[in-house]
């Protein structure tokens, strides 16, 4: 169905390689880390990125754009940008591993531990589904994987679209990232203490909306709904993500869309965003909240619109 | 309330102020526009300090504004509405109160606006707070039980292991010492030392019985069964008589009878067969009762041979029946000079195993006890 991506294989096979080499007196786990490498292998092989990360493709058009959500929901996300951009652009969107529709079967907690796992996959997406130029447009967290799938690996990426983008959350001497460690760390604790809590939370019961009955397909869903687990393990990702040394080295054009108020990622990190990635713009837009893509949706069209303009697609 | 701009006077009327839930209306940004008498009770803060002063979402935890910003307001949107949200709500006091909401999303003439309802949830809090503690506990203590579990296999291969290797080591001493044996009793002696002598002899023997059980044993546990070496055995009445025969020599003063019942040929281990019948007779002479005689029963018939031996005396309780097996299994009376390490019916059984058959043990009060082993006739076809 694809060709594995060279990336992931090399990823796996350092891992093998660790394995072998402290395990060299134990070759029972030594072959059961090579095994498991093979059948990491195989599996992604057989299954194909289209099931693992819910992809669907979207229109078509010179350029292709790929959507990437962030913690918290899924796809759905995009709803009020994707349909537009499909009539002039190839559109992908996707669900992370664990989210949304994607294959819980393919969460494996080592890979995604850290960006590393999710950065992996984008550069898989775009190899298999990318054609032409390829512009990236993630939310939050998944900006960061952009940028780091971009630095790693060059030349695959037309352009950077940041919406509400953060290289790290946590405040660290000058730098304002929003939060304190001990904030961040009694997020961790309210997920881990409050597992039903939060359990019910991800999968919240819908009461219907009776002014909106041209949802009625989509209340079906619940576009947040993750196991309570991965979520926690996701929220430990993201939020204790530090990417800060990788933006100077992104020479990709890259456009930063910050709201004017946002408790995640306040106006200081859009603007240190804008400093430390060399060929960037900063669009600072009204809006209250960390969905601009959701509740200020007018505002982001345009700002996108703009910087492929000047891209010329 | 329902068209979603600020309630009037009228339109908030008391049984709204006073409902047995917290009643917010919110702008888009979450300002509050106006909240009942009972969410205001609850949260120990005034109307005035609220409304229009901060946001729903400023009343929140630090975990609980980020789920906000990353959860409910995009449900909200996309949804219109959720239900069944849990988070804290910081009180004017500055302790929090655990409240479950309800939220729906209102557009009229392109102002949003947000209804939301609110339920102390205490106790729904503790209880769920308890059942993690308990899942916490539980995925402890199965962590824990596994981890022991494993120690303890650990340990029992390794005493196996050894068991293995010390009665290994101990067979070449215990040759010299027969050896050694039977080199005096060649010699002239008084009849003291002659006696001395024959004591010695069957100690030798004993102990070599014992060190061939134990290694029986050993390797039964760690390898696949017990070796056996088949081969066509003409008369298998014969060769049970013949150790029957052995055996009587070493229990004078009891009575062995032999039953022999169809004929013909069959195959098996003879050495083990004989080793079998040893292990069941020195069972049968410890448990059963001296005073009757130990039948020993050799059947064969068109698929399958049995060997059997009955005695009397007291049955074997049948708790332990099921068990009898394996080893370090025993009756309670374990008093008597011929008592063994508890190893013989498990190499019984094991014997059986290795033979493609399998050991039962019947015993009751007004049968006695019997063993029997049987095993297909034929296994070199």
């Amino acid at each position: 169905m694809q060709s594995f991506h060279p990336h992931g294989w090399v990823d796996h096979w350092g891992e093998f390689v660790v394995w072998a080499r402290a395990e060299v007196h134990d070759s029972d786990r030594a072959a059961h880390a090579w095994f498991a490498l093979l059948q990491r292998r195989v599996t992604v092989h057989a299954m194909g990125l289209e099931h693992r990360n819910n992809v669907r493709v979207l229109g078509d058009g010179p350029a292709t754009i790929i959507f990437s959500h962030g913690f918290g929901c899924d796809q759905t996300m995009w709803r009020l940008l994707a349909p537009a951009y499909s009539k002039r652009y190839r559109v992908v969107l996707f669900d992370h591993v664990g989210g949304g529709g994607s294959d819980l079967g393919a969460y494996d907690q080592g890979k995604y531990d850290t960006l590393q796992g999710y950065t992996d996959d984008v550069l898989e997406l775009v190899e298999e589904f990318g054609r032409g130029p390829v512009f990236f447009v993630g939310h939050s967290v998944s900006a960061m994987m952009g940028l780091l799938a971009d630095v790693q690996t060059r030349s695959k990426f037309a352009g950077h679209i940041m919406v509400g983008p953060s290289p790290c959350y946590i405040n660290d001497g000058d730098y304002i990232g929003g939060f304190t460690r001990q904030d961040i760390d009694s997020l961790l604790e309210t997920l881990e203490g409050n597992y039903l809590g939060w359990a019910s939370n991800m999968a919240p019961a819908i009461m219907g909306a009776p002014d909106q009955p041209e949802l009625g397909q989509e209340l079906s869903n619940s576009f947040c709904r993750t196991d309570p687990e991965i979520a926690k393990q996701f929220a430990r990702v993201t939020f204790l993500s530090d990417v800060r040394r990788e933006l100077p080295r992104l020479e990709t054009k890259t456009l930063i869309i910050q709201c004017n108020d946002d408790l995640i990622a306040p106006i200081s990190v859009g603007q240190y965003m804008h400093r430390q990635i060399p060929n960037s713009t900063l669009q600072i837009i009204e809006n209250v909240g960390h969905c601009p893509h959701l509740s200020s949706p007018g505002p982001v069209a345009a700002a996108m619109d703009a910087f492929l303009a000047v891209g010329g697609v | 309330m329902s068209d979603g701009a600020p309630p009037t006077e009228a339109e908030s009327p008391a049984a709204h102020d006073q409902a047995p839930c917290g009643l917010m209306q919110t702008a888009a940004d979450g300002t509050f526009l106006w909240v009942n008498r009972t969410f205001c009770n609850w949260l120990g803060r005034d109307f005035d300090a609220l409304v229009g002063r901060i946001r729903f979402q400023d009343l929140l935890s630090m975990g609980g504004r980020i789920f906000h910003q990353t959860h409910w307001a995009p449900l909200l949107q996309m949804q219109g509405s959720l239900s069944e949200v849990k988070l804290e709500l910081t009180r004017g006091d500055g302790s929090t109160i655990p409240m479950v909401l309800n939220a729906i999303r209102h557009e009229r003439d392109g102002v949003i606006t947000h209804q939301l309802a609110a339920f102390v949830a205490r106790d729904r809090d503790k209880y769920e707070r308890e059942l993690v503690q308990s899942r916490a506990r539980l995925v402890m203590a199965v962590a824990e039980s596994t981890r022991l579990q494993a120690e303890a296999k650990d340990r029992a291969l390794l005493a196996e292991q050894m068991i293995g290797i010390v009665s290994h080591d101990l067979r070449n001493p215990l040759s010299a010492i027969r050896m050694g044996v039977s080199l005096l009793e060649s010699e002239p002696l008084s009849s003291a030392q002659r006696n001395v002598m024959i004591r010695m002899s069957r100690s030798v023997d004993r102990a070599a019985r014992l060190i061939a059980d134990l290694l029986d044993f050993a390797q039964a546990r760690l390898g696949a069964g017990i070796a056996v070496t088949v081969e066509p055995i003409p008369g298998l009445h014969r060769l049970i008589a013949e150790t029957i025969d052995d055996l009587a020599l070493i229990y004078p003063k009891r009575v062995i009878e032999h039953v022999q019942l169809g004929s013909g040929p069959c195959s098996a281990d003879p050495h083990r067969l004989a080793q079998m019948l040893g292990n069941l007779v020195s069972n049968a002479m410890a448990y059963g009762s001296p005073d009757t005689p130990v039948l020993v029963t050799t059947s064969i018939a068109e698929q399958s041979i049995s060997i059997s031996v009955h005695n009397g005396g007291e049955p074997i309780p049948e708790a332990i029946q099921a068990s009898i097996f394996e080893p370090m299994s025993r009756g309670a009376n374990t008093s008597t000079a011929n008592r063994s390490i508890g190893l013989g019916l498990f190499i019984v059984g094991q014997i059986a195993k290795s033979h493609g058959g399998q050991a039962t043990v019947r015993s009751s009060a007004a049968e006695g006890t019997t063993f029997a082993v049987t095993f297909p006739r034929e296994l070199l076809r």
